[in-house]
């Protein structure tokens, strides 16, 4: 569980190549270093992707996707 | 004169792409949808530099695969269309986002006019942008920033759209370099495309490559449905030796490279004011996408909207009503009756057959403009992709997203805006099943008939009955949506919930106007023709006998052709206990309109009612002058009554609290309007207790019958509409199940309340 205001790099997303392409066309990528704006204890999470992009992206999918809190061991982002 | 030439806009959605396209055409402008496609298709007409261009509005997208329908009508509109050039519209406030869209349009090959549109909110925030330098790094490319909603930096964006159509051939921007393994590997198949004449004519070589790597599903198909197995054979083959040299997929690489590219572009050129970034939006979305308090905020929005389609667009509504039924009846006869034609039945066909069709489809004028005028403010505004994400929770419950959530509410009003409704949802599937449900939400015109059936059967307790019915539709719906999402869609995964918030803004009055009333025409042209058809075949039906002494045009309902195709369906609603002709024809003309129902009763159980109306009418016709002024009177009452029912939403919403009882505004002094039924409601309590052979029975007949109105065949603006929207196919669907659903309830309701023991 990663709270608002953290802010996280994305290291690897478990989902299919579709989606991957879709989440990249999106702006959200291996690599990339997020913020999260929004992460309550339920409902879609709001990510801060290239400084001014604001994307929700369902809880089920935020478990698939390990970040990274700089200079730390992976873990869930839901 | 020239052709002229065809210039079009490409950018992500929310960019104000349509601001700018409408800053750029004006009034000038034409919506329609993309061949075989239910994708709006903006085109319009721009002079610049004394040059006369089509502007064509690219669908939103956010790149140049094919992922969804909109992305690949943009991408072979450019490969097909060959424009003289693109404006690719990037996001002033989000550049590096949105510029991964205009680095693909960039290698498409075609001369490139880069706006950098919503300047104003980039610099409201700070964000400075060397748009020179950028210029620079991109070889030349012209680079402007704009505002589309107030015009700002058009003339600069139209000198630069000028000089890159003049025609004299310009470098292009030095396309993205990936980098090893992945510049050889499209290197040897550029080459091969190159080889063949009629791929290197059709498509950019260098762009095809790219996309031959970036596994592009839609490419692979057409190019292997055309024969070019070698090709696909030696991209896959290239893209198995890329994953092996990096560890990673070509897609992959291709996409991370084409960010670094534009990180690098960025570099030093974009500055920004120091802190953590939080803006207004976010501060905002804190309450308003909260999991709780978000919940009762998105229901009171919706409220305002339903109330916007149910009492805002009433005043309207009877006004053109009685604008068509009056004057409009009036004129029409008098002039038949100057060409001698009067007395005939070609005028009763045009007075009850073609007018009335087209009143039919006028009175949803208004409950469309005010529809499209709510949806266009809450899209505008930002508040649409904040409304899906509260619900998303609830919906998924029944497997939908959490956008189709609205077209249910505005269903309560009228099912053809929430047909309409679901066009923000971008799933295909989602949106069919959405609407697919949507007309089981009972509206507005199937009330009348639960009122008329409650007093004539159930006196004082008749809300049991009205309150009973809408919950009806409701479950109906879910049970509908839940099964369908375990049958037809058992194999479709759901959709994942990923999802733009776009910055909130005040929505821009002159835009959101015109796309409500782009719309609106749009359904008029849809479904003038379907309802006037429907209109034209039903009175037909009505005006040629088939037994008895009638002649045609003159013909009591019972001998008509109308009254024996009611007699022969009629037995088909015996189980559900209301196989009588007359209740048989009420549901017949119920598909013209549901409202039809109770006037189409009136004249079947009570025949002195329709012509006592008639009547009344010759005696005493006003003359053309008294009608115009009428005309401009009654409109005039109708703005103020539109002004009062928007004010009265407050006391409305107020009055949802249990313990307030505020009094609506009723400025004209009107009151409500009492009608009289009582002939009517006697007359149908003592047709359904003879048709039921007892009065208890008779009230349980009721009951199916109105079970029976809420679930059966949507009417035929809704059914034009579906067409409009889906096509013929899942009209069919539609109209079938509809029709078995409402006959099973029906029925279920009659025969479990005898095995109850009622009656």
């Amino acid at each position: 569980m990663v709270a608002a205001g953290q802010t996280v790099e994305l290291v690897q997303i478990e989902e299919g190549r579709r989606l991957r392409k879709r989440l990249a066309d999106l702006g959200l990528n291996v690599g990339l270093t997020v913020r999260v704006v929004q992460n309550s204890f339920a409902g879609p999470l709001i990510l801060a992707v290239r400084e001014d992009s604001r994307l929700a992206i369902g809880r089920g999918m935020a478990h698939r996707i390990r970040v990274a809190p700089r200079n730390s061991a992976p873990q869930d982002e839901g | 004169m020239p052709t002229p030439q065809t210039i079009a806009l490409a950018g992500n959605p929310n960019v104000g792409k349509s601001t700018l396209f409408n800053a750029l055409t004006g009034e000038r402008q034409h919506v329609g949808n993309w061949p075989g496609k239910t994708v709006e298709k903006m085109a319009g007409i721009a002079q610049i530099g004394g040059r006369t261009f089509t502007v064509i509005d690219l669908p939103g997208t956010y790149s140049l695969n094919a992922y969804s329908s909109e992305e690949i009508i943009a991408r072979d509109f450019i490969i097909n269309e060959h424009p003289s050039a693109i404006v690719a519209v990037a996001d002033a406030a989000n550049l590096e986002r949105t510029l991964y869209l205009a680095v693909q349009v960039l290698e498409l090959g075609v001369p490139v006019v880069l706006a950098l549109n919503m300047a104003d909110t980039a610099q409201q925030r700070g964000i400075t942008i060397d748009t020179a330098a950028l210029s620079a790094r991109l070889n030349g490319l012209p680079v402007v920033a704009t505002v589309g909603s107030r015009a700002v930096g058009l003339d600069s964006l139209k000198k630069a759209i000028c000089t890159q159509t003049d025609g004299t051939p310009r470098l292009l921007p030095t396309p993205v370099d990936y980098g090893q393994p992945l510049e050889s590997e499209i290197a040897a198949l550029q080459v091969q495309i190159e080889a063949d004449p009629i791929l290197s004519h059709q498509f950019r070589p260098r762009w095809l490559a790219i996309k031959l790597l970036e596994n592009d599903e839609d490419l692979h198909a057409r190019l292997s449905g055309a024969g070019y197995h070698a090709l696909i054979e030696a991209a896959r083959a290239a893209m198995a030796r890329i994953a092996a040299q990096t560890g990673e997929d070509a897609e992959t690489l291709i996409t991370d490279r084409r960010y670094q590219v534009i990180a690098g572009l960025l570099r030093g050129i974009v500055t920004r004011p120091d802190g953590d970034g939080e803006t207004r939006s976010d501060r905002a979305d804190r309450i308003i996408t909260h999991p709780i308090w978000g919940v009762p905020i998105f229901l009171l929005l919706m409220w305002i909207v339903f109330q916007f389609t149910a009492y805002v667009s009433a005043p309207f509504l009877d006004w053109i009503d009685a604008l068509v039924g009056g004057p409009l009846t009036r004129w029409a006869l008098a002039a038949l009756d100057a060409v001698r034609l009067g007395d005939t039945w070609l005028a009763a066909l045009v007075v009850d057959g073609i007018i009335a069709g087209v009143g039919g489809v006028l009175v949803f004028v208004p409950v469309l403009i005010f529809l499209y005028l709510a949806l266009a403010v809450l899209e505008d505004s930002g508040y649409m992709a904040r409304s899906a994400f509260v619900m998303d929770r609830v919906m998924r419950s029944i497997g939908l997203h959490g956008k189709s959530f609205l077209p249910l509410i505005v269903g309560f009003g009228c099912t053809v805006p929430a047909i309409y409704a679901t066009r923000t949802l971008e799933d295909e599937d989602d949106r069919k099943l959405t609407a697919f449900i949507t007309t089981f939400m009972s509206c507005g015109a199937r009330l009348p008939v639960y009122v008329v059936f409650g007093a004539a059967f159930f006196g004082a307790k008749s809300g049991n009955l009205i309150f009973g019915l809408y919950l009806l539709g409701i479950v109906i719906a879910l049970l509908t949506g839940f099964a369908m999402k375990r049958t037809v869609y058992r194999h479709k995964p759901p959709q994942p919930f990923v999802l733009e918030l776009p910055p909130y803004h005040i929505p821009i009055m002159r835009n959101v106007w015109r796309q409500a009333w782009q719309r609106t025409q749009q359904f008029l042209r849809n479904a003038a023709t379907i309802i006037l058809a429907a209109t034209i075949i039903i009175w037909f039906m009505l005006a040629l006998p088939v037994r008895g002494e009638g002649t045609f045009n003159d013909v009591p309902t019972g001998d008509s052709l109308f009254g024996s195709v009611s007699r022969a369906l009629a037995p088909a609603f015996a189980p559900a206990g209301f196989g009588s002709w007359e209740a048989a024809g009420s549901l017949i003309t119920g598909f013209v309109a549901k409202e039809a129902v109770v006037s189409t009763m009136s004249q079947i159980y009570v025949e002195e009612v329709g012509e006592g109306t008639s009547a009344e009418d010759e005696a005493d016709s006003p003359g053309f002058v008294d009608d115009l002024r009428e005309i401009a009177r009654s409109f005039g009452e109708a703005a103020i009554l539109t002004v009062q029912e928007t004010a009265n939403i407050a006391p409305r919403t107020a009055n949802l609290l249990p313990v307030v009882n505020v009094g609506l505004g009723d400025w004209l002094d009107r009151g409500e309007d009492a009608e009289e039924l009582t002939s009517l409601q006697s007359a149908l309590t003592t047709s359904f207790a003879r048709t039921a052979c007892s009065a208890e029975r008779g009230k349980l007949a009721a009951v199916a019958f109105n079970v029976f109105v809420l679930l059966y065949v949507p009417c035929m603006a809704t059914v034009a509409a579906m067409r409009h929207e889906f096509g013929g196919r899942w009209v069919f669907y539609q109209v079938t199940y509809t029709l078995l659903v409402a006959w099973l309830a029906a029925t279920v309701v009659y025969q479990g309340g005898l095995l109850l023991g009622i009656g």
